[in-house]
């Protein structure tokens, strides 16, 4: 948690400069209420991409604990198997989506059958331990795929934009691709928490949560869901990469972008519940949104993660947790 | 139940362990940026007696997109140096010595720029050093260059403004890339451009310049947004552009920003026939990662593109394909990188044919007014402000993600490193022999566009 505060940190004195060396704006242009009827739709699709980053460390860290500090590299990996699928055997984006997962939960498994494992309870080596991991996965992927950006092509079905109301340039437009995010996201979470509240899987899994001895006692085979759930946490975040490779860009390096935001996500929103992840990315997107449309980026970033540090100083719990006997 | 990660931060770590844990960390952080320093992958191993040489270039972190293909251009020109090959055909390195490169990486971290070029110049005991590649780091590195008198040779055009004894910009200055631009612009598209840029020297200084010479051609700024450097989300500053609705949009962001803000900017509806993209950083490297029809019908102001029709130009794409592999593409920095590599030989040739020394101030001297038939056409080193003669030329991007050059200089341009728009009549001047004293001029005058003459 202290490196992830420290990124926070570092990050929030560099945009604090940046703000500092921003010239004033200029005039601005009258405020247009289509404009700002875009905008918030445009903070629906931050959204979409928060919720798909963040989804897979609700899982990793909301239901298990792990700091994963890879969360990121994850998210890489994801858009990598997208790209060499697609460059090798020309597949469409959506049919590597599956494959994403599947990849990177292999690795999550392995990662947590011969890292995680042997840390359990002692957070802090852990932390360590993933954040040696993301530098160790993002040599490998410059090994192997050089440090050059890497292209992924959209499918051609989802182009152009939903106009929701409107027309020519007073249009409120939102992108189809974009609204592929948010619906993808949705799904993935539906299918998370379905998994986790409604089937015998997802009891245990709880159930180790919680006490992972008293489960062991019932017959629970706790290493086995351990595993599990943490490979599902990486497939999340593999599925993530892969989707949202083909609208950003894809590098070694590229997780790093995305870690951030996902903690960011996760810890406003609560970890004990899955609806706050839902909560924390519409928080931050839309927020992020709207300041940055009525000032800059920069400013957005400083005063969103300003927000959120005094969030987390009065509710560290963050937003949707419920209160628990102790 | 207070959750687990609270109990952590507050009443489970003691300031003890806190300290113990976060040393660990930083020095794991040391420990990984100095073995991915001594990394060095494609260089030829030192011989005994070769002249040492530093490359100070990214290859991790945000940066290392572009500082790579730098690096990798380096290492082509030093192999042909060494071979023999290429534009060195007929000689064998440096009067029969190899250069040596000592190349360290400094991470994409403009601070340990500042400490790898101390290494270089004090443990290591290079020569000279080539490399840089964003502003932030040759004005991080820059003072220790001045302090220990030691020379940079820096490949990239940039935002102009400074002219140091120490350093040989062969890049662009302003007046070989933004001042043909954008009066290109406003003649071709309209006098409204929205700026956009990452958010660091280069972009904000770069983009002053193009605004007042947008405002000297009678056009006009509807917007100037920068973004975070690294930024992937362009999608508030998209909205921003479809309301001020500029003629043309002109980008200085860079990096990973590049692919993702082409492929954006078409998603969210806006073509390149209604508000064309003219760019200083966009090469053929980022139109390669985003797919060329995310940039096709948009330009890229620069002094080479791969598509130049040159026979060096021929030899130095092949030659490039060749040892890195023949799905890579080559732009202008990395032509430069390359290019100022044969300067610095052949400023040590004409030193070692001499019988003198290879101390700074000879190499200075050497290097000043050196000629090479570059790939772009023939460049020379300005023996007045140690920038180079270059060509200026715009690009429009096709499907296949080449530019068809739609604009050229019949030659290479005299480099004026400061921008006229912002200080009249202002150039630099370095005396010869150089004493490192103040090489700023003011002549007051509107300067003429002069050519190379060969």
């Amino acid at each position: 948690m202290s490196v992830c505060a420290l990124q926070i940190g570092s990050s929030l004195v560099s945009s604090l400069i940046d703000l500092a060396q921003t010239a004033p704006a200029e005039p601005k242009a009258a405020f247009s209420m289509i404009a700002f009827a875009n905008q918030l739709l445009n903070g629906v699709g931050i959204v979409g991409i928060l919720l798909l980053t963040g989804l897979g460390l609700a899982i990793t860290f909301g239901v298990m604990r792990i700091i994963n500090l890879a969360h990121g590299e994850f998210i890489m990996l994801g858009a990598y198997v997208s790209f060499v699928l697609q460059s090798a055997f020309k597949m469409d984006l959506l049919l590597t989506i599956p494959f994403a997962f599947l990849f990177t939960a292999l690795v999550g498994a392995v990662v947590e059958l011969t890292i995680i494992r042997r840390l359990y309870g002692r957070p802090l080596e852990t932390l360590l331990a993933t954040w040696g991991l993301s530098i160790v996965m993002q040599g490998i992927v410059k090994l192997i795929f050089t440090a050059q950006l890497k292209y992924v092509k959209a499918p051609p079905y989802i182009r152009g934009n939903l106009t929701v109301f409107g027309s020519g340039e007073q249009a409120v437009e939102i992108s189809y691709y974009r609204l592929f995010i948010v619906v993808v996201a949705l799904l993935l979470l539906a299918l998370t928490a379905f998994l986790l509240y409604k089937t015998s899987l997802g009891r245990e899994v709880r159930a180790v949560t919680q006490s992972r001895e008293m489960a062991k006692c019932l017959g629970v085979n706790t290493s086995l869901i351990d595993m599990a759930t943490f490979a599902y946490g990486c497939g999340l975040a593999g599925i993530a990469g892969s989707v949202i490779s083909s609208l950003k860009s894809v590098a070694p390096p590229m997780g790093q972008d995305y870690l951030v935001d996902a903690w960011m996500t996760v810890v406003a929103g609560g970890v004990d519940k899955l609806v706050g992840v839902l909560a924390g990315a519409a928080l931050i997107g839309e927020s992020k949104a709207a300041i940055a449309f009525l000032l800059d980026d920069p400013a957005a970033r400083v005063i969103v993660l300003a927000a959120l540090i005094i969030l987390i100083r009065y509710r560290p719990e963050g937003l949707f947790t419920i209160q628990k006997r102790a | 139940m207070k959750s687990r990660i609270t109990r952590l931060v507050s009443g489970g770590l003691t300031r003890r362990r806190f300290l113990q844990y976060s040393s660990l960390a930083v020095g794991s952080s040391v420990l990984a940026a100095c073995t991915s320093g001594s990394q060095n992958a494609g260089a030829p191993p030192p011989t005994a007696d070769g002249i040492k040489v530093g490359v100070l270039y990214s290859t991790t972190g945000t940066i290392a997109i572009v500082e790579k293909s730098l690096q990798d251009a380096t290492f082509l020109a030093v192999e042909q140096i060494n071979q023999g090959t290429g534009p060195w055909s007929g000689k064998k390195g440096i009067a029969g010595k190899n250069i040596d490169m000592v190349v360290v990486n400094p991470d994409s971290n403009w601070d340990l720029y500042n400490q790898m070029s101390k290494r270089l110049i004090d443990e290591d005991k290079v020569v000279c050093v080539l490399g840089c590649y964003t502003s932030a780091s040759r004005k991080s590195v820059l003072p220790v260059f001045e302090e220990k008198d030691k020379l940079l040779y820096y490949p990239v055009y940039y935002e102009g403004n400074e002219c140091s004894s120490n350093v040989f910009y062969t890049g662009a200055a302003p007046n070989q890339q933004i001042t043909d631009s954008i009066p290109y612009c406003i003649k071709n598209f309209g006098p409204k451009g929205f700026f956009i840029g990452s958010d660091y020297i280069y972009p904000k200084e770069s983009n002053r310049i193009a605004k007042a010479e947008l405002e000297k051609g009678g056009g006009q700024v509807v917007g100037d947004e920068y973004a975070a450097l690294g930024t992937t989300e362009f999608i508030t500053i998209i909205n921003k552009i479809k309301q001020a609705q500029p003629d043309f949009i002109l980008s200085n962001l860079v990096g990973d920003s590049i692919p993702a803000f082409y492929k954006q900017l078409k998603d969210a509806g806006i073509n390149a026939s209604d508000v064309p993209i003219m760019a200083f950083p966009t090469t053929e490297e980022e139109i390669q990662a985003m797919g060329p029809e995310f940039a096709e019908g948009h330009y890229s102001s620069f002094n080479y593109f791969q598509s130049v029709d040159t026979p060096e130009n021929k030899a130095f794409v092949e030659q490039f394909k060749a040892k890195f592999g023949g799905d890579r593409v080559t732009n202008g920095v990395m032509e430069a990188a390359y290019f100022q590599t044969f300067f610095m030989a052949q400023a040590m040739e004409k030193l070692a044919a001499e019988g003198k020394e290879f101390t700074t101030a000879n190499i200075r001297e050497a290097t000043r007014g050196q000629v090479f038939k570059a790939p772009q056409g023939t460049v020379k080193i300005d023996p007045e402000n140690y920038h180079t003669f270059l060509y200026s030329r715009i690009g429009k991007w096709n499907a296949e993600g080449q530019a068809e050059i739609v604009f050229s200089t019949q030659a290479a341009v005299k480099p004026i490193p400061w921008s006229q728009a912002l200080y009249k009549g202002r150039i630099c001047v370095h005396k010869t022999p150089d004493d490192r004293t103040d090489p700023t001029v003011e002549t007051n005058k509107e300067l003429p566009v002069e050519f190379l003459k060969i």
